[in-house]
């Protein structure tokens, strides 16, 4: 946003600013009478994520005795909330910083970035769509709004939210049946068809999201907030498989003005399929030639303990929310002091 | 050939037989699953905007353009005429290429101009411009309990932008290039 002299001369960034402290103020109270509690889990990680195209900020920590430890800063605190609700935690949620590595720091995009995540255990996605909307209703009954605003468009956020499945949205926006698109071969000709560039290396979700990121996302959520659910099995790493129809996972986002606002999972608690997925990404990794490390064990033996329960969660990018609820600019306008206003570029 | 990593703003793509410079771009991690570069580019014949999504580390066949610091000298018809500040070799770009990036121009500011084939093809600003305010209304009382209220004033370029009302004929004022926004007093 906004360095301190931004805030002091220029009343929209600091009616921004001062949105944000309400909005974060809102979170927790909706939480908190929902019957959550806050949980507040390491920034710095031993064993951070395994996702292969994701890459966390390394740190080295000395001790007194000159040793040296190597840690990586958290690109989300999943595992970290994973690992309470086996300790017994039913509700919890997390309001926190994480970091990603290698990605843009100009305009629209910041290294450095707040997520809520919040679970529920028992819960299901439908659990957590209602939380959702819930949470962003209240915080703009706060801001005195019905509505958000992005790209400077207004979209009504009044009446009960929309819930779509892909498959609806593949006939809809592409005249396609998602059921006939669920091996990469002829996923790859309607990428085709529709302009976009494949290669060999192409993995199935690649191709799906060359074509849902150009095709579908920027209409999702125009005139009301849209949840997807339902994404092809084969994309969802951390989630299970749809009970109705295996060959769907049960995953949902929510889009508001073509905007990606949250990603949920209803998760995985097998262990033994978990490891083999995290394994997996760990050579997809290393064959990418990114750092690797060891899979955090303590996550695989709490999916033991949580085996025979159901638990959903979500990841929600706070700052994205703020830019909604506030109508500001980009991201970089809503977080102060941000890295791409520290290095002036 | 190169890949994504290499895409930046002002780059030339060889895509489908066509050269387009890139507009803006951007990381996406739908989920946590693979990244992709969002790319936004513009036909250098036609100026029509086009948006291809690569995965992230993908080969692109980027061609070479030598990027130079330039400095903006004045608008000549329908072109912009710059000026190489070590060389002092001048070169004037179509304001097509420019589109709406034009506005921001002001004699005596640097700029990056992409150069491909001894033509320019692509313009970067710097993220903050600093203009004086050569025409402003003056504030009206009583309108300032929103906390939000603006108006719009004339920079010493031509350009229009809302600022507070506090702000004053004569000033000096920083606008970001990226959003259109008065950022803050210069």
């Amino acid at each position: 946003m906004s360095s301190w002299k931004e805030l002091k001369e220029n009343p929209r960034l600091k009616k921004i600013h001062d949105d944000r402290i309400i909005i974060l103020k809102s979170i927790r109270e909706f939480f908190w009478s929902e019957g959550f509690v806050e949980a507040e889990t390491p920034l710095a990680l031993r064993f951070p994520g395994q996702e292969p195209y994701l890459s966390p900020v390394p740190v080295r920590l000395t001790d007194a005795g000159k040793n040296i430890y190597y840690f990586h800063l958290r690109t989300s605190p999943e595992f970290a909330l994973k690992k309470l609700l086996g300790a017994g935690y039913k509700k919890i949620f997390e309001i926190g910083k994480c970091f990603r590595n290698n990605e843009d720091i100009h305009g629209t995009h910041s290294p450095e970035f707040t997520m809520i995540e919040w679970y529920r255990c028992p819960g299901s996605l439908e659990d957590i769509m209602t939380d959702t909307e819930k949470l962003f209703k209240k915080i703009l009954k706060k801001l005195g709004k019905d509505s958000v605003e992005y790209n400077g468009k207004e979209i009504p956020a009044r009446g009960k939210w929309k819930r779509v499945s892909m498959k609806k949205l593949f006939q809809k926006y592409l005249k396609a049946d998602l059921d006939e698109y669920l091996e990469i071969e002829p996923l790859k000709k309607l990428a085709e068809k529709f302009g976009q560039t494949t290669s060999a290396a192409d993995e199935y979700e690649d191709v799906f999201f060359k074509i849902f990121l150009n095709e579908i996302e920027p209409k999702l959520g125009i005139d009301k907030p849209i949840f997807v659910y339902d994404y092809p099995a084969r994309m969802c790493s951390l989630s299970k498989l749809s009970v109705s129809d295996s060959r769907y996972a049960e995953r949902f986002e929510l889009y508001i003005g073509g905007l990606e606002v949250a990603n949920a999972f209803g998760e995985l608690l097998d262990p033994v399929e978990q490891e083999r997925r995290l394994e997996a990404d760990q050579a997809l990794r290393q064959k990418l030639g990114r750092e690797t490390w060891a899979v955090d064990q303590e996550f695989i033996s709490v999916l033991a303990s949580l085996k025979e329960k159901n638990a959903a969660g979500i990841a929600l990018g706070l700052d994205r929310m703020v830019v909604l609820c506030t109508g500001a600019k980009d991201i970089n306008e809503v977080i102060f002091s941000n890295i791409s206003d520290q290095l002036a570029i | 050939m190169l890949s994504t990593a290499d895409i930046r703003k002002g780059a030339v793509i060889h895509h489908n037989n066509d050269l387009y410079a890139v507009v803006d771009f951007q990381h996406v991690n739908p989920g946590k699953g693979a990244a992709f570069t969002r790319t936004r580019m513009k036909h250098l014949g036609s100026g029509k905007v086009i948006e291809i999504t690569y995965k992230s580390g993908e080969a692109v066949d980027i061609v070479s353009v030598e990027f130079q610091t330039m400095r903006y000298l004045y608008k000549a018809g329908d072109n912009f005429a710059f000026m190489n500040n070590t060389t002092y070799e001048q070169i004037e770009m179509n304001g097509d290429l420019i589109g709406d990036d034009a506005k921001y121009l002001k004699e005596g500011i640097d700029v990056i101009i992409g150069i491909y084939e001894g033509i320019p093809v692509s313009i970067q600003l710097p993220k903050k411009i600093t203009y004086k305010v050569v025409e402003a209304p003056p504030a009206v009382k009583g309108d300032s309990a929103g906390g939000n209220v603006t108006k719009e004033i004339v920079c010493d370029n031509g350009l229009h932008v809302q600022v507070p009302i506090f702000i004053k004929e004569g000033e000096e004022i920083l606008v970001n290039t990226e959003t259109g926004q008065y950022s803050a007093r210069a």
